[in-house]
């Protein structure tokens, strides 16, 4: 066996849990990138940050009644993240402390999370909750990872124009008539994608693998569809990186995950010069 | 409430407001404000900063919500907002963002046909796009983009256009360009309703004026209306 073979290929090989979490990756990591480039160009990275942590506390409560069942962490996180959804719609018009108010919420749910958790659980389940359990994703998890990523990425190829549409001119829509409320349907898809990723990156990292390659992919200023095709390769990349670098190193894989993201938006910002122009990152609001 | 109906008392295409009022939080941005833009006038917004022209157009476009009164209003509306409220990071091409003026032509999951190419081609000649219809809409000068949004607004082809600052910022032969668009507006009978800043245009070329400093200083024609507000 080469040395190459060892570093890059060996964990894989060797190891079912390895194989697992990258096929699960994989799978985030093309959701990520349809849902991240999206949540970019909509300019709604502090909505998708919040309703990730939205999703602890009904997560806490599938936990209380049913221990770490898959299903019912998610039945749990999807509720409690369209219901903090919600809440932010109805404080939509009030835009002077629409901010505060949604950091609000994703504090408070965080904590109410941590709280109802630790009331019947241990600290090793706070940790899981917090951080994610990428090494330990079983079958129905995986199952599950997948029928959602499937289904979200059929909603989006099925209503890409109005999603991307919506995103240049909030109000022309409206002014043209379309009465469909695709901005719910797109809170609703982002939700969805979270608690996918909820149980490998946790509550606290999962808007990591869904910001972090999208973010690197807009620095090249590519058009939308290919931005979200670029989000997903980067995510790959990060994904198979990060999982080595956890398995080498012995850190764990859901923050070396994000890390390997980060380094992949740091390196595109560089790299693409996106740097040098200033004014299209604040813009972005990234 | 706003409520916006086609049959009715006004039918013949005016748009009418009772009492239209809009608070943003504490701050009243528009304080019973009561007129009719007749079907086919063409009608200057005038007044200081913060005197509640935009919101003014907003309230009529239906994107502001009234704490008070009511608004009658016929049909779809063409809606020129402030540049400010659009991504220019968007990354999308020129006649991509024209072809969205064509929107109920095609909707969420067709292409658009051959005729609305030629509708998009024409209007791109009239606003002098012609030939920068594939840049990026990053690249473009204000007042290129003022001329692509121009270009959308005939492609939407509504009998209402809300046009708020349409002038601002723009180059004097972009302006000249546009100008003359909106007069085609005018002579095709459409209701044209523009927040304007600059008086000597208003004088010259614009029949009816709203003075707004929050509530509704004067409204009715120009001469008229900008005489008391000089007075």
């Amino acid at each position: 066996m080469t040395s190459a073979h060892l570093l890059l290929i060996a964990p894989f090989e060797s190891l079912g849990f390895m194989r697992t979490a990258l096929v699960a990756c994989l799978a985030l990591a093309v959701l990520n990138g349809a849902v991240g480039t999206l949540l970019l160009v909509r300019r709604m990275t502090l909505d998708g940050n919040v309703l990730a942590h939205a999703v602890m506390p009904g997560a806490a409560i599938g936990f209380l009644y049913a221990g770490p069942s898959a299903m019912w962490l998610s039945l749990g996180g999807m509720a409690s993240g369209l219901a903090v959804a919600a809440m932010a719609g109805l404080i939509a018009g009030a835009r002077a402390w629409r901010d505060a108010a949604l950091l609000a919420f994703y504090l408070v749910a965080l904590s109410l999370g941590v709280m109802l958790v630790v009331w019947r659980g241990s600290n090793v389940d706070v940790v899981r909750v917090l951080f994610g359990t990428v090494l330990a994703i079983d079958r129905p998890m995986l199952l599950q990872i997948a029928v959602v990523t499937s289904v979200v990425l059929i909603v989006i190829a099925a209503l890409y124009r109005p999603l991307a549409a919506g995103a240049v001119d909030a109000d022309l829509l409206r002014a043209l008539g379309v009465r469909t409320p695709y901005g719910t349907i797109f809170v609703i898809l982002v939700v969805l994608a979270l608690v996918a990723s909820f149980q490998a990156f946790g509550t606290l990292l999962a808007i990591g693998p869904m910001l972090l390659p999208a973010a690197a992919a807009r620095a090249w200023k590519l058009g939308v569809a290919a931005s979200m095709a670029l989000a997903a390769v980067f995510g790959l990349a990060a994904s198979v990186g990060g999982l080595l670098l956890s398995y080498h190193a012995n850190l764990p894989s859901g923050p070396a995950i994000v890390l390997a993201g980060g380094v992949l938006f740091g390196l595109s910002l560089l790299a693409s010069g996106t740097l040098w122009r200033p004014a299209a990152l604040v813009q972005e609001g990234a | 409430m706003r409520s916006c109906t086609v049959e009715g008392v006004h039918a013949d295409g005016s748009i009418v407001l009772r009492d239209v009022t809009v608070r943003y939080g504490n701050r009243i941005a528009l304080d019973a404000v009561s007129g009719e833009f007749r079907a086919g006038s063409l009608t200057a917004v005038v007044g200081a900063n913060g005197a509640g022209k935009s919101t003014l157009l907003a309230a009529i476009a239906g994107t502001a919500r009234l704490a008070r009164g009511s608004i009658d209003c016929p049909g779809a509306l063409g809606y020129l907002p402030q540049r400010t409220l659009i991504d220019v990071n968007y990354p999308m091409t020129v006649s991509e963002l024209v072809m969205l003026g064509a929107w109920r032509a095609f909707g969420a999951f067709r292409a658009p046909d051959r005729a609305t190419w030629a509708r998009l081609a024409a209007a791109a000649d009239v606003v002098g796009l012609t030939g920068r219809l594939d840049r990026r809409i990053d690249a473009l000068s204000v007042g290129e983009l003022q001329r692509a949004l121009f270009a959308r607004l005939i492609l939407q082809d509504a009998a209402t256009l809300l046009l708020d600052e349409p002038f601002a910022a723009v180059d004097e032969e972009t302006a000249e360009v546009l100008l003359q668009q909106v007069m085609r507006w005018h002579q095709d009978g459409r209701t044209v309703i523009a927040v304007l800043h600059d008086l000597d245009m208003v004088r010259r070329s614009f029949p009816a004026t709203v003075v707004l400093a929050r509530q509704c200083i004067a409204w009715g024609p120009t001469e008229i209306a900008l005489r008391r507000e000089a007075a």
